[in-house]
Parts: C-alpha cells; structure tokens; sequence
C-alpha cells in the first residue's frame, strides 16, 4: 500500500505512464519523472532488481527489502515483475506497451533488439512510444561494448581531472584526481536523459509520434565539465585541479575553504564581481585587526597587494577558526555580500529552517519497519503542479496485481500461471 | 530535420552558467531564445570569463595546434565561457531601469511562451516585472525564477554561485579523500550544469503541462535545493542508520569492489580509473598486468579479502600503472573485460576519443565577432528531432545587442527611426 498522502494538485505530467527497466544508471530518471507527477512502473526481474543490491541497508542488513539505495531512487514509482529473456515475458512487455508514454532502459546496447523487443517492435505495436535507452558509451561507436561504473564513467568524462586536491609548489600531484561521490554519473546522464524526454513528448504533442533517444553516458558527461573545455578550444591549455575550488589554466594559492574550532570548514570565496574592500567592512563590523578604518583600506588596488591580502584573510582566518561550525559566521559574509557558505554534511540540512519552508524535505512512513523517514523532496517550489511526495519504493512485485489484472486486465488463471512459471 | 520545440519563444534573462545553461538546452532544442541583457549590468562571462577567445594572429596559432596565454580582452564579445553558455540564442539590449525598457520588455513577454530569470529573488519584482505582473500581459506565461536558495525561505537575498551551493548542499563535503583530508569538492560549477538541466526539464515540464491544459504558472527553483536532491542515498542513511556521511575517496562504500580507484600511469599528472567487481575481473587485470608475482597471493584471490586489504593493494597496483602508457593500459584492460578509463582532460576528449568523436562531442558555430570555433553539443541524441547546439540559426553565441533589429523591428514592429531613438536614448 502506497504510504504517504496523495498530492492535492496535479503534477506536471499528470498524464504520463512511464515503463522503467533500468538499473542505477537509470533510476533517477524514472525517480525524477514520478515527482513531476508521472505514474512510473519499475519492471524487474523476478529475482529482484541488482540494484536492490546497493547499500547502504537499513540497519545495515543486507536484503533486497532494505537498499536505502533502491528506497532512494525509486522513491514515487510502482513495481512489477518480469522476465524479459522469457518469451512469456516478452509477449507480456508488448501487451504492456500500448499502454504507456515513456520507457526507459539500461540494458547493454542491442540486448533488447536481439529479444524482439526493442524500439522497431515497441514503436509498432505504440507509434507514440518514446523509449530511452541510456548506456555507458551509446548504441553505436568502437567502444560501445565497453565496460564502465560510475568510478571509470567519471574518468573519461573528465570530471575526474577537474577534481582533487592542489599541487605540489613545483606543479607535481601527490594526489590523484577524485571522483566525487555519489552517483553523480548517473545524475549527470538521467538529468540530461529527462530533458530529451520531456522534449520528445512535447514534440509528439505536434507530431502525434513518439520518437527513440540514445543516451550515452560518456557523452553526457564529457558535456558536464564547465571551463576546462572552451580553455582548451580557445587556448589549448589544461587546467590544473586545486582543493576545493575551480580547476584553472594556474595552480593558484588561495583557499576557499575556512577552518572553523571543531574542524569543520566555510566555504569563503567572494563570489564573481565582489571585491576586497566588503572583506574590511566584515572585518570592522566585527571587530578585528586595528586600523582598518585608514581610507587605504578603501582602496581597492591597495587591497589586492599580496601582503595587504594575506594580512585581511588571515584577520579573517583567525575569525573563523576561533568560532564552531555551528555558529553559522558563513551568514556574516552573505550580509556583505559575498558568496560564503558553510560545508555541510548532507545531512546537515534537514534541520535548517529554510528548508523546511521550501519543505524540500518529506517524512515518509515506512510501514514494513514502522518508522518515518526524512526523504529528499521537491526540488523546486511550483505551486500549480507541486512535487509528488511518495509512495515509498515499491516492494519487488508489490505491484503485479495491480496492474496486470485490474489495469491490464489479464484473467486471474493466467496471472496465477505467469507466477507460477516465475516469468512473474 | 525539425527540432522538438521549434513554435517555443523564450525571454531569457539569466547570467552566469546557472541560469544561462537551462535556455541553452532550450534553443538546441530549437526554442527561439531571446537573451536580454543591459551594458551596465553584463553577464561576468562577458567581461571576466576565465577564457577569452583569441583574434588574429592569436587565433591562427591556436587554429595552427599552437598553446596560447589566455588572450587581453577587447570586447565584451569574446568571453569563452559565454560563447559555451550560450550558443543558438539571439541577444538584445534593453534597459529594464526606465519605464520604456519595461514597456518594451512587456511586449516581448506578450508574445513570449516562457521568461526565465536568475537575478537574486527581488530583483525583478523591484523593478515591477514579476510574475504577477507579467501575467497582465500574458496570462499563459511560464515564469521560471532560478537562484541560488530560493525566493521562498529564509535565504532570499543571499546570493549565491555553483561553489556556494556545492558547499551547502553537501556535495563539496561528500567528496575527497577521509578526513585529515580536507573535503575536495567540485573543480567546477557542478550545480550550475545540474541547475541548469533541472531548469530545461522544468521549462519543458510546464510546457508540457500548457499544451495539456492551458495553464501557465509560476516556478521558484533553488541551485541549492537542486544539489540536495543528489545526496539523497546520504540522507537516509542518517535518517535510518544515524550515520554521518564520511568520504571514501575513489572507493566503492556501497557495492563491493577492489580494486577501486585511480591510479598513477607513465606521464605527468596521467591516470587511470579501474573498477573490478568480482574475482573473474581480478584475474583479468592481473593478467594484462603479466601475472606479477604478488598478485598470486592468495588472501587477494577473493573480492572480500581485497576489500579489507584495499590500502595494501592500491599501492601494489600503482606499482604496476605506473609503468603503463595509461591509454594502452585502459585498451589492453578493457579488452579483457575489465572497467577502466583514463582519467581524460579535456585535450583527451577534444583529440583522443574516439567514441566522443563518433557520438558528435562539438560541433563549429560561428559568431560574428569571433568567427567559427567549437562548442559542446546537446549529448542525448532524439532519432526524429535531434538536438543542435546552434539551434534553428545554426550559430554560436549572440553578440552584445546583435539580434535588436529582429527583435523590436521584426518581432515587435519598431520603424529603423524609432529604433535609433531608443538607442540614443539609452533604453536599449
């Protein structure tokens, strides 16, 4: 049974049926979709998805009922279950398909057509389909058949070479390039992957047709990266990664990241476009350095002197780091101006009182284990088609009844069959 | 072929990569997207991009495989990073300070289907161009208002930018490696890209949700809110488990894997990445690898025993990476059955990948100013509508005011006399 309360308005694609056989690299598709109102259906495998393989778990026991990873990502979905590589199965998909918008997949490139079930079949039996497929490196190319994970997937990307620690004064790197965790190869891919469907499906409200999408990964995220390409292009130089802050054509020495008492950090960059002289106004408003009031340190020019400039960050430095990280003092750079905030675990914000007005976070009831949980919720605050809070991940098969005899309408002997011979 | 949103019209007055990114899925998906933009307030990737694009003979050597300094700037018509935030969109000047500028403004939203902005959350209704004030003129219009914390909330009129949001939302502390290490975080605006993607999809959501029931609305996105909605795995791990997120570098917490992580090659500053998820994977590693002598030893034979001795292995392994050319290595590996890839820089994936060339990484754009240079393409290829990242001018980024005359002439009807008044009278 769906746990949490139905939404009150509609979401924004309120009418969409979206079949998702996906695995990590495409959860978050289907898990976006269903917050923007879609009515998403997770297929499985009977056997259960892999990725309800993914910890953590909760209470750290291993068991396909309690992936924290799988409650994430599919997270306002349905669940059925169903053997693709079954004949059965493949027949029931095709009965299936009629009936839906959207699919999404992430089997290997071909494996679909090669089961007689792939975009040429589907889109005949439903010319308004629109199927995705996302993969590692797309349906055609030299490397399509090659292997990745999110790891190795970050690595081609480039991500991977924008990301990681400072050099070494003489330009060496004594660490290697850092893979931000979680998921985010996924991420990058779903959240490019939901822009091409939604576009398909504006489209087909022109052309009454559906249309086939290849998402490849790789690409997406070789996309992602933000200066270090037009650098290249335009100068033919590679940038150097630096600890905590944008990769550039230079190693260059100052930190944006601040040590509070506790040993947590502030992030206290400027910003673009806000110069040295609001540093002196945080400085006097509070107190520090003496002095500061000598109408040199108005000077902008005089400010950015590398010795005048060490003098008002270290000033500041001290501040920060004479104060927990639970004092906040990222606000007081915000109120002149600049661009500071604190480093936060992600599970730091919860609590926070902005948040909660956004009411960016949901508590869900998890009936099987008899708890509310705090999940992630709207990413946005849209009042006509507000974010669709829930149900909780589905059970494996949770759903099969539901829709393969009350929607679908298949007779109850050949429901109990299909169970029977685990194509189900 | 026909682009997916071709009949679609945008006033688009974003800045920066955060909110300039969203319109330009838009426009390579073929919107008409009309950047507005005044002198005296220009976007920092006009006037302070960390690249400029080279002219002349800087531009020859450059054309010629030659590195260059980044090139003195003597336009507003030359950022790089601008030419990659915005390619395929018109641009105009207006003046949105004077009572003309907004008048004119208004008109261009009566015939527009969407305005999106990424001015901190007051600007706009200070100046009386809100949302309710744009419905007046046009009751169907989408209204996307994209910054950093959002309008509604406490945080309103803090201003923020894609290493702000990192920050708090806790991307920047979920990467790196373990603490004593101080958290790594993103080389990049991460989440202006992924605000970006989120503001397309919303634009296209709510178009979506026009053409089904006629309704325009009002949308209030947050960058921030966008980055917390990826450590979603990570919130409930507190919530369920109580435990405190805690960085594990390039390893694998959530799925059993060893090796797992980048390792040094031949070269300067050269790496591979490498994921091997079980035993029959191992082997094949250690067997492009020659066998070497300790990889016989049976406590690394099972993937639960490699887990537990991953600090052991790593330095083992790089042992080995380091005497390996990192893309004959990533070939021989791959070959086997093996998941690895080069660590690439962005010379890799310009020059180096194949398959990047294959799928169509970039495409050449021209600009009037600068000439024809490339420019990323949208990455998610659509069979019957495929994107471009020109858009329907098949062109690179808009120069200062280029598109005026389409827009107040074409568009809104101003005679060439009326035009010149409004210029000299400094409205646009």
């Amino acid at each position: 049974m769906a746990s949490a309360p139905p939404s009150q308005g509609k979401g924004f694609l309120f009418d969409i049926k979206v079949l998702e056989l996906a695995d990590q690299r495409g959860e978050f598709c289907g898990k976006l979709m269903a917050g923007a109102g879609a009515d998403v259906v997770k297929v499985e495998p009977p056997g259960g998805n892999p990725t309800r393989r993914i910890g953590p778990f909760y209470q750290d026991r291993e068991d396909p009922e309690r992936s924290l990873y799988f409650w994430h990502y599919n997270h306002g979905k349905r669940g059925i279950t169903l053997d693709v590589r079954r004949p059965e199965g493949q027949e029931l998909l095709r009965e299936l398909v009629p009936r839906f918008d959207v699919v999404i997949e992430t089997f290997p490139a071909g494996y679909l057509e090669g089961l007689g079930i792939g975009y040429a079949v589907l889109s005949a039996l439903n010319p308004r389909l629109v199927m995705a497929s996302i993969t590692p490196f797309g349906q055609s190319g030299p490397r399509r058949d090659w292997k990745s994970s999110d790891l190795v997937s970050l690595a081609l990307g480039g991500v991977m070479m924008n990301c990681g620690y400072d050099p070494m004064p003489d330009g060496e790197y004594d660490t290697p390039p850092i893979a931000p965790q979680m998921w985010h190869a996924s991420h990058i891919t779903c959240n490019q992957t939901n822009i091409a469907i939604a576009a398909a499906l504006l489209s087909r409200e022109q052309t009454g047709k559906g249309q086939y999408i290849d998402a490849p990964m790789h690409q997406a995220i070789a996309a992602n990266t933000e200066q270090d390409v037009p650098a290249f292009v335009y100068t033919r130089n590679t940038f150097y990664r630096q600890t905590g802050k944008h990769a550039g054509p230079a190693a260059y020495p100052t930190s944006v990241q601040t040590v509070t008492k506790d040993g947590r950090y502030v992030h206290t960059s400027p910003g673009a476009g806000h110069g040295p002289e609001l540093l002196v106004e945080l400085l006097i408003k509070h107190g520090l350095g003496t002095g500061l009031d000598a109408p040199k340190f108005q000077d902008v020019e005089y400010l950015r002197r590398p010795e005048v400039a060490s003098f008002t960050s270290n000033l500041m430095r001290q501040w920060v780091a004479s104060y927990k990280f639970d004092k906040d003092l990222w606000k007081e750079g915000q109120d002149v101006g600049y661009h500071w905030a604190p480093i936060r675990r992600p599970e730091e914000n919860p609590d926070d009182p902005h948040w909660q007005a956004r009411k960016t976070f949901s508590e869900v009831y998890h009936e099987d284990i008899d708890r509310m949980l705090t999940h992630v919720g709207a990413p946005w605050v849209a009042e006509e088609c507000p974010w669709r809070e829930g149900p909780r991940a589905p059970h494996l098969g949770e759903h099969n009844h539901e829709l393969f005899v009350k929607e679908l309408g298949l007779p109850q002997a050949r429901f109990e069959d299909l169970k029977k011979g685990g194509v189900i | 072929m026909p682009f997916a949103i071709e009949n679609v019209r945008i006033t688009d007055c974003t800045w920066m990569l955060a909110g300039a990114g969203g319109p330009r899925f838009m426009a390579g998906l073929g919107a008409e997207d009309i950047r507005v933009e005044w002198r005296e307030r220009l976007d920092f990737m006009r006037t302070a991009s960390p690249t400029v694009i080279p002219l002349g003979e800087d531009a020859e050597k450059v054309r010629g495989g030659e590195s260059i300094p980044i090139p003195k700037r003597q336009s507003v018509n030359q950022g790089g990073s601008f030419a990659e935030n915005n390619p395929g969109k018109r641009g105009i000047s207006l003046n949105l300070r004077t009572d003309k500028g907004k008048e004119l403004f208004k008109e261009l939203v009566s015939i527009s289907d969407i305005v999106i902005e990424s001015f901190t959350a007051h600007t706009m209704g200070r100046l009386g161009l809100g949302y309710e004030e744009l419905r007046k003129v046009n009751p169907t219009i989408i209204y996307i208002q994209s910054c950093g914390f959002g309008k509604t909330g406490l945080y309103s009129n803090f201003a923020s930018t894609g290493p702000t949001a990192q920050a708090m939302s806790g991307l920047t502390e979920q990467s790196g490696l373990p603490a004593p290490y101080p958290p790594a975080g993103w080389g990049y605006s991460y989440l202006d890209w992924s605000g970006a993607y989120f503001n397309a999809s919303l634009m296209l959501y709510a178009l979506y949700y026009r053409a089904r029931t006629g309704k325009g609305q009002y949308v209030d996105a947050a960058q921030t809110e966008v980055g917390i909605n990826l450590t979603g795995t990570a919130l409930l791990d507190y919530a369920a488990n109580g435990r405190s997120w805690k960085r594990t570098g390039n390893r694998s917490p959530y799925v059993p894997a060893a090796p797992h992580g980048a390792y040094r090659c031949e070269g300067k500053d050269r790496w591979i990445a490498i994921s091997v998820y079980d035993d029959e994977e191992w082997r094949a590693l250690t067997g492009v690898l020659g066998d070497p002598a300790w990889t016989k030893q049976e406590r690394f034979a099972a993937l639960g025993s490699r887990v537990t001795l991953q600090d052991e292995l790593d330095s083992l392994l790089e042992q080995e990476t380091v005497r390996w050319d990192p893309f004959g290595l990533m070939e021989q590996l791959q070959q086997a059955g093996v998941a690895a890839g080069v660590c690439q820089n962005a010379q890799d994936r310009l020059e180096r990948d194949p398959q990047l060339q294959h799928l169509g990484f970039h495409v050449e754009l021209p600009n009037s100013n600068v000439g024809t240079w490339r420019v990323k393409d949208f990455p998610i290829h659509l069979s019957d509508t495929p994107a471009h990242s020109g858009g329907t001018l098949n062109r690179g980024f808009p120069c200062y005011g280029e598109d005026n005359d389409y827009v107040y002439g074409t568009l809104l009807g101003i005679d060439e006399v009326q035009r010149a008044k409004l210029a000299e009278s400094n409205i646009i």
